[in-house]
Protein backbone atom coordinates (compact mmCIF):
# COMPACT_ATOMS: atom_id res chain seq x y z
CA UNK A 1 0.00 0.00 0.00
CA UNK A 2 1.29 3.12 -0.56
CA UNK A 3 1.33 6.52 1.89
CA UNK A 4 -0.68 7.95 -0.06
CA UNK A 5 -3.85 5.22 0.49
CA UNK A 6 -2.52 5.17 4.06
CA UNK A 7 -2.92 9.39 3.94
CA UNK A 8 -6.47 8.66 3.10
CA UNK A 9 -7.20 6.13 5.13
CA UNK A 10 -6.28 8.03 8.59
CA UNK A 11 -8.10 11.13 6.99
CA UNK A 12 -11.52 8.95 6.84
CA UNK A 13 -11.02 7.33 10.32
CA UNK A 14 -10.00 10.89 11.67
CA UNK A 15 -13.72 11.75 11.96
CA UNK A 16 -15.33 10.12 14.79
CA UNK A 17 -18.84 9.52 13.20
CA UNK A 18 -17.23 7.69 10.56
CA UNK A 19 -15.23 5.59 13.47
CA UNK A 20 -18.76 5.04 14.69
CA UNK A 21 -20.60 4.01 11.13
CA UNK A 22 -17.26 1.62 11.00
CA UNK A 23 -17.66 -0.14 14.40
CA UNK A 24 -21.42 -0.65 13.52
CA UNK A 25 -20.56 -2.01 10.15
CA UNK A 26 -18.30 -4.20 12.10
CA UNK A 27 -21.38 -6.30 13.48
CA UNK A 28 -22.36 -6.36 9.99
CA UNK A 29 -24.00 -4.87 6.79
CA UNK A 30 -26.42 -2.31 7.02
CA UNK A 31 -28.35 0.44 5.00
CA UNK A 32 -27.93 4.17 5.29
CA UNK A 33 -31.21 4.41 6.88
CA UNK A 34 -29.96 1.75 9.95
CA UNK A 35 -26.59 3.69 9.56
CA UNK A 36 -28.20 6.77 10.33
CA UNK A 37 -30.32 5.89 13.09
CA UNK A 38 -28.17 6.00 16.05
CA UNK A 39 -26.99 9.59 15.21
CA UNK A 40 -28.86 12.99 14.85
CA UNK A 41 -28.00 14.06 11.53
CA UNK A 42 -29.73 13.95 8.20
CA UNK A 43 -29.33 11.02 5.67
CA UNK A 44 -27.71 13.28 3.50
CA UNK A 45 -24.56 13.93 5.92
CA UNK A 46 -24.55 10.54 6.74
CA UNK A 47 -24.16 9.61 3.31
CA UNK A 48 -21.67 11.73 2.72
CA UNK A 49 -19.86 10.11 5.66
CA UNK A 50 -19.98 7.12 3.57
CA UNK A 51 -18.56 8.69 0.10
CA UNK A 52 -15.43 9.43 2.27
CA UNK A 53 -15.37 5.88 3.91
CA UNK A 54 -16.16 4.20 0.30
CA UNK A 55 -13.81 6.29 -1.67
CA UNK A 56 -10.52 5.23 1.11
CA UNK A 57 -11.89 2.02 0.64
CA UNK A 58 -13.39 0.89 3.96
CA UNK A 59 -16.76 -0.16 2.54
CA UNK A 60 -18.27 -1.04 -0.21
CA UNK A 61 -21.74 -0.73 -1.18
CA UNK A 62 -24.40 -3.54 -2.19
CA UNK A 63 -25.62 -3.54 -6.11
CA UNK A 64 -29.17 -3.71 -5.18
CA UNK A 65 -31.02 -0.47 -6.76
CA UNK A 66 -32.87 0.15 -3.36
CA UNK A 67 -31.31 -1.69 -0.40
CA UNK A 68 -27.38 -0.60 -0.68
CA UNK A 69 -26.29 -2.49 2.17
CA UNK A 70 -23.09 -1.20 3.37
CA UNK A 71 -19.79 -3.40 3.96
CA UNK A 72 -16.90 -3.37 6.37
CA UNK A 73 -13.75 -3.64 3.95
CA UNK A 74 -10.80 -5.51 6.48
CA UNK A 75 -7.71 -4.54 4.17
CA UNK A 76 -7.28 -0.43 5.18
CA UNK A 77 -7.57 -1.28 8.80
CA UNK A 78 -5.42 -4.21 8.60
CA UNK A 79 -2.72 -1.64 6.49
CA UNK A 80 -3.22 0.62 9.41
CA UNK A 81 -2.59 -2.28 11.98
CA UNK A 82 0.63 -2.86 10.42
CA UNK A 83 1.63 0.60 10.16
CA UNK A 84 1.13 1.10 13.97
CA UNK A 85 3.00 -2.54 14.24
CA UNK A 86 5.81 -1.04 12.43
CA UNK A 87 5.96 2.30 14.38
CA UNK A 88 6.37 0.06 17.29
CA UNK A 89 9.31 -1.92 16.65
CA UNK A 90 11.02 1.18 15.51
CA UNK A 91 10.49 3.34 18.72
CA UNK A 92 10.77 -0.26 20.68
CA UNK A 93 14.54 -0.20 19.47
CA UNK A 94 15.47 3.84 19.76
CA UNK A 95 14.06 3.31 23.15
CA UNK A 96 16.14 0.43 24.12
CA UNK A 97 19.00 2.15 23.21
CA UNK A 98 18.11 5.36 24.91
CA UNK A 99 17.76 3.59 27.98
CA UNK A 100 21.50 2.42 27.47
CA UNK A 101 22.52 5.87 26.69
CA UNK A 102 21.09 7.07 29.96
CA UNK A 103 23.03 4.30 31.78
CA UNK A 104 26.19 5.07 30.04
CA UNK A 105 25.84 8.42 31.75
CA UNK A 106 24.87 7.66 35.26
CA UNK A 107 27.59 4.73 34.95
CA UNK A 108 25.46 2.20 36.51
CA UNK A 109 25.40 0.07 33.31
CA UNK B 1 -5.03 1.14 18.22
CA UNK B 2 -4.84 2.62 15.97
CA UNK B 3 -2.73 5.26 17.46
CA UNK B 4 0.58 3.59 18.78
CA UNK B 5 1.40 3.96 22.42
CA UNK B 6 4.32 2.88 24.53
CA UNK B 7 4.82 3.43 28.00
CA UNK B 8 8.81 3.02 29.70
CA UNK B 9 10.39 3.27 32.71
CA UNK B 10 13.73 5.14 33.35
CA UNK B 11 15.80 5.02 36.37
CA UNK B 12 16.89 8.43 35.63
CA UNK B 13 14.90 11.67 36.38
CA UNK B 14 12.52 13.43 33.63
CA UNK B 15 14.80 16.25 32.89
CA UNK B 16 17.52 13.97 31.83
CA UNK B 17 15.02 12.04 30.14
CA UNK B 18 13.02 15.25 28.66
CA UNK B 19 16.92 16.03 27.30
CA UNK B 20 17.71 13.36 25.70
CA UNK B 21 14.80 14.02 23.24
CA UNK B 22 15.59 17.98 23.25
CA UNK B 23 19.56 18.28 22.68
CA UNK B 24 20.90 17.01 19.69
CA UNK B 25 24.36 15.28 21.23
CA UNK B 26 22.02 13.21 23.47
CA UNK B 27 18.89 12.11 20.79
CA UNK B 28 21.91 11.53 18.09
CA UNK B 29 23.30 9.04 20.66
CA UNK B 30 20.28 7.12 20.66
CA UNK B 31 17.35 8.03 18.09
CA UNK B 32 16.91 4.95 15.64
CA UNK B 33 15.99 1.37 16.17
CA UNK B 34 18.36 -1.21 16.85
CA UNK B 35 21.12 -1.62 14.49
CA UNK B 36 20.84 1.89 12.99
CA UNK B 37 22.60 4.98 13.81
CA UNK B 38 21.88 8.67 14.07
CA UNK B 39 24.18 10.22 11.07
CA UNK B 40 22.60 13.57 11.35
CA UNK B 41 20.72 15.53 13.74
CA UNK B 42 19.98 19.47 13.57
CA UNK B 43 16.82 20.81 16.10
CA UNK B 44 15.13 23.90 17.40
CA UNK B 45 13.38 22.62 20.60
CA UNK B 46 10.37 25.39 20.44
CA UNK B 47 7.04 25.55 19.30
CA UNK B 48 6.88 25.99 15.86
CA UNK B 49 10.99 25.27 15.42
CA UNK B 50 11.73 22.50 13.14
CA UNK B 51 13.74 19.27 13.69
CA UNK B 52 15.59 17.20 10.73
CA UNK B 53 17.50 13.96 11.26
CA UNK B 54 18.59 11.01 9.52
CA UNK B 55 19.38 7.28 10.58
CA UNK B 56 21.91 5.16 8.53
CA UNK B 57 20.90 1.52 8.29
CA UNK B 58 23.43 -1.60 9.31
CA UNK B 59 23.67 -1.61 5.55
CA UNK B 60 24.10 2.04 5.34
CA UNK B 61 21.14 3.44 3.68
CA UNK B 62 20.39 6.73 4.98
CA UNK B 63 16.28 7.45 5.92
CA UNK B 64 15.78 11.31 6.34
CA UNK B 65 12.85 12.94 8.94
CA UNK B 66 11.97 15.60 9.83
CA UNK B 67 8.79 17.62 11.73
CA UNK B 68 7.70 20.61 13.25
CA UNK B 69 7.38 21.27 17.28
CA UNK B 70 4.17 22.06 18.43
CA UNK B 71 4.80 21.99 22.51
CA UNK B 72 8.21 22.06 24.62
CA UNK B 73 7.32 21.88 28.14
CA UNK B 74 10.45 20.83 30.38
CA UNK B 75 10.27 18.72 31.87
CA UNK B 76 6.50 17.37 31.02
CA UNK B 77 5.56 17.48 27.70
CA UNK B 78 6.89 17.11 24.10
CA UNK B 79 4.92 17.31 21.09
CA UNK B 80 5.85 17.63 17.60
CA UNK B 81 4.79 16.41 14.31
CA UNK B 82 7.09 13.31 12.77
CA UNK B 83 7.34 12.54 8.63
CA UNK B 84 9.70 10.61 6.60
CA UNK B 85 10.74 12.71 3.62
CA UNK B 86 10.51 9.82 1.67
CA UNK B 87 6.62 9.82 2.63
CA UNK B 88 3.88 11.96 2.13
CA UNK B 89 2.33 10.95 5.61
CA UNK B 90 2.65 13.70 8.68
CA UNK B 91 2.05 11.89 11.92
CA UNK B 92 1.98 13.87 15.51
CA UNK B 93 3.81 12.51 18.03
CA UNK B 94 3.24 13.52 22.17
CA UNK B 95 5.52 12.71 24.99
CA UNK B 96 4.34 12.90 28.41
CA UNK B 97 7.38 12.67 30.90
CA UNK B 98 6.20 11.58 34.95
CA UNK B 99 8.36 11.58 37.96
CA UNK B 100 8.44 8.91 39.90
CA UNK B 101 10.53 9.13 42.87
CA UNK B 102 13.59 10.31 41.04
CA UNK B 103 12.49 7.72 37.77
CA UNK B 104 10.37 8.47 35.05
CA UNK B 105 7.82 7.40 33.65
CA UNK B 106 7.28 8.21 29.98
CA UNK B 107 4.36 7.78 27.60
CA UNK B 108 4.97 7.79 24.04
CA UNK B 109 1.85 8.33 21.23
CA UNK B 110 1.96 8.79 17.48
CA UNK B 111 -1.20 9.71 15.58
CA UNK B 112 -1.36 8.73 11.52
CA UNK B 113 -3.74 11.91 11.88
CA UNK B 114 -2.37 15.28 13.87
CA UNK B 115 -5.60 17.52 12.70
CA UNK B 116 -7.93 15.29 14.38
CA UNK B 117 -5.64 14.56 17.32
CA UNK B 118 -5.30 17.92 18.06
CA UNK B 119 -8.71 18.91 17.50
CA UNK B 120 -10.07 16.24 19.76
CA UNK B 121 -7.45 17.21 22.39
CA UNK B 122 -5.15 14.85 21.81
CA UNK B 123 -6.41 11.33 21.48
CA UNK B 124 -9.92 11.58 23.27
CA UNK B 125 -12.06 11.04 20.21
CA UNK B 126 -11.14 7.25 20.13
CA UNK B 127 -14.51 5.02 21.20
CA UNK B 128 -13.82 1.88 22.65
CA UNK B 129 -15.48 -0.20 20.26
CA UNK B 130 -13.57 1.02 17.40
CA UNK B 131 -10.37 0.21 18.85
CA UNK B 132 -12.01 -3.42 19.81
CA UNK B 133 -12.31 -3.31 16.14
CA UNK B 134 -8.93 -2.76 14.59
CA UNK B 135 -7.93 -5.19 17.19
CA UNK B 136 -10.05 -7.57 16.26
CA UNK B 137 -9.39 -7.24 12.20
CA UNK B 138 -5.85 -7.67 12.83
CA UNK B 139 -6.57 -10.55 15.62
CA UNK B 140 -3.00 -10.22 16.74
CA UNK B 141 -1.24 -8.88 19.80
CA UNK B 142 1.17 -6.07 18.62
CA UNK B 143 2.91 -5.20 21.98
Amino acid sequence: MTTDQLSRTFSALADPTRRAILARLSAGEATVNELAEPFTMSLPAVSRHLKVLEQAGLITRGRTRQWRPCRLEAKPLEDVADWVATYRRFWDGGFDRLEDHLRSLTGDA
Amino acid sequence: MPDLEITRVFDDPRELVFAAWTHPDHLASWFGPHGFTCAAVTLDPRPGGRWRACIRSPEGEDHWMHGVYREVSAPERLVFTFAWEAQELETLVTIGFAGLDGKTEMTFRQTGFPSAAERDGHHEGWTSSFDDLTGSIRGKDDR
